[in-house]
């Protein structure tokens, strides 16, 4: 077999995401947020009117990446019904990424596109990630696992992909009781058709390239594996130069669009994310493609993140320009200690080594 | 012969890594090969003189043989 993926395709990868990212803003999407994949599931989870107090719209970007990574799983033939790995304990994780996203008002893909537009807030943020991602090794290091999956029936692996195309559906026919934001985050949207594509695209590209901001760094640091951080560095690139083109970029704390300055809290967000997404396997982005992808455990922790994000508007957990609130600093403390939890009650001493190697 | 291993979890890569270490075996731990899984766990790289069967270690999932070239060729259990 040859070897096809360089670190090239990785930064060709970077820069197709980055672009997409590009195309989403100049169309319409809101500002630093052209594309993310906490606060896109926040918008749906309000279109479906699960939460009543964020923002509200079906966001095709999420539908596109679900089917563009199921479609080129399939085409390649590496769609595979696989489940069974702990899901309830994946759902509560799930749950917590999501309140600590919206926190800090973003997952990792959106802290890079902040970090592109000049929003320095992200940069404090990014120090809890890696941060976060660190705790979660030491864990995985220490022996954590949520144990292994299984194959499923063919139905598992398309079930997920179904709900999408049903999304679809009501966000074209748009019936009485799909919710639409008239103002705000929620309204700033580009064309349905264009959003769709681009998240097709960047679905397909993500799973080809297995592109994970939490695997990536995870390499990094374990394996001195530098290539999916270049995928970053592409991304960033790629929408700084866009935003330094287009006067969008604006270096700074203050004002940022949709962030807030509280810089502990930017950490603190993002460190449960990071500590959270790294004992899920992998970042919102690539629970998406891997649900996409046939995974069921992947699609129970994108239904925890649409938990996460009912639970984080309806209790006014999620932070604003304004800045956090007072139940989201305690819902921090009460999922950083759950997570906690998880990592200790999953790490099992090493067996003593059975059998030979060889 | 050189063999890469992939495993289910996390945790299985890292033991059958110690258990190498156990036996003097030169092993790496590294992420999986893209051409290998669409998944992106860890695998352990490793010469041995016979493959490990997987079904004999905990969440081993597959066992590749490494050619001179770099080529992989699955063995069966």
């Amino acid at each position: 077999m040859k070897k096809t993926w360089s670190k090239w395709s990785v930064i060709i990868a970077g820069v197709i995401v980055g672009l997409v990212a590009v195309g989403l803003g100049h169309y319409g999407n809101p500002g630093n947020m052209q594309l993310c994949i906490a606060c896109f599931i926040r918008d749906t989870t309000g279109g479906l009117g699960l939460q009543t107090a964020g923002p509200q719209y079906i966001r095709p970007e999420l539908i596109g990446i679900l089917l563009g990574a199921f479609i080129i799983s399939i085409v390649r033939k590496e769609h595979a019904p696989k489940g069974g790995s702990s899901p309830l304990t994946r759902f509560i994780l799930g749950v917590c990424v999501m309140v600590g996203a919206l926190i800090f008002l973003g997952c990792p893909l959106r802290m890079v596109l902040r970090i592109a537009g000049g929003d320095l807030n992200a940069v404090v943020g990014l120090i809890g990630f890696v941060g976060g991602i660190l705790t979660g090794i030491v864990f995985l290091n220490k022996g954590f696992s949520l144990k292994r999956n299984y194959d499923q029936p063919a139905i598992e692996g398309v079930a997920f992909p179904a709900i999408n195309v049903l999304l679809l559906i009501l966000l074209v026919a748009a019936p009485a009781f799909i919710f639409f934001s008239e103002k705000g985050p929620g309204a700033m949207k580009a064309p349905i058709l264009i959003s769709l594509a681009g998240g097709l695209i960047v679905g397909a590209v993500a799973q080809r390239s297995r592109l994970c901001f939490v695997s990536g760094t995870r390499d990094a640091v374990l394996f001195k594996d530098f290539g999916m951080l270049l995928c970053y560095a592409a991304i960033c690139v790629v929408v700084l130069v866009a935003n330094l083109i287009s006067g969008k970029f604006k270096l700074g704390f203050a004002e940022q669009p949709i962030a807030h300055t509280e810089w502990l809290w930017n950490i603190l967000g993002l460190y449960l994310v990071g500590f959270g997404s790294t004992l899920l396997g992998g970042c919102p982005m690539r629970q998406m493609i891997l649900a996409g992808s046939g995974n069921s455990d992947s699609a129970i922790t994108v239904l925890g993140f649409v938990a996460g994000a009912a639970i984080s508007h309806n209790f006014g957990l999620a932070s604003s320009a304004a800045g956090t609130t007072a139940n989201g600093r305690v819902a921090f403390v009460i999922c950083v200690a759950v997570v906690f939890i998880i990592a200790f009650c999953n790490t099992k001493k090493s067996s003593s080594a059975k059998g030979a190697a060889a | 012969m050189e063999y890469l291993v992939t495993f289910h979890t996390h945790y299985g890569a890292m033991q059958f890594n110690k258990l190498c270490k156990a036996e003097r075996i030169a092993a790496k731990l590294m992420p999986v090969p893209r051409e290998l899984s669409a998944n992106c766990g860890i695998c352990v790289r490793f010469t041995a003189e016979v493959a490990p069967k997987p079904s004999e270690h905990e969440d081993m999932e597959y066992c590749y043989a490494v050619d001179e070239r770099g080529g992989y060729t699955k063995k069966e259990d």
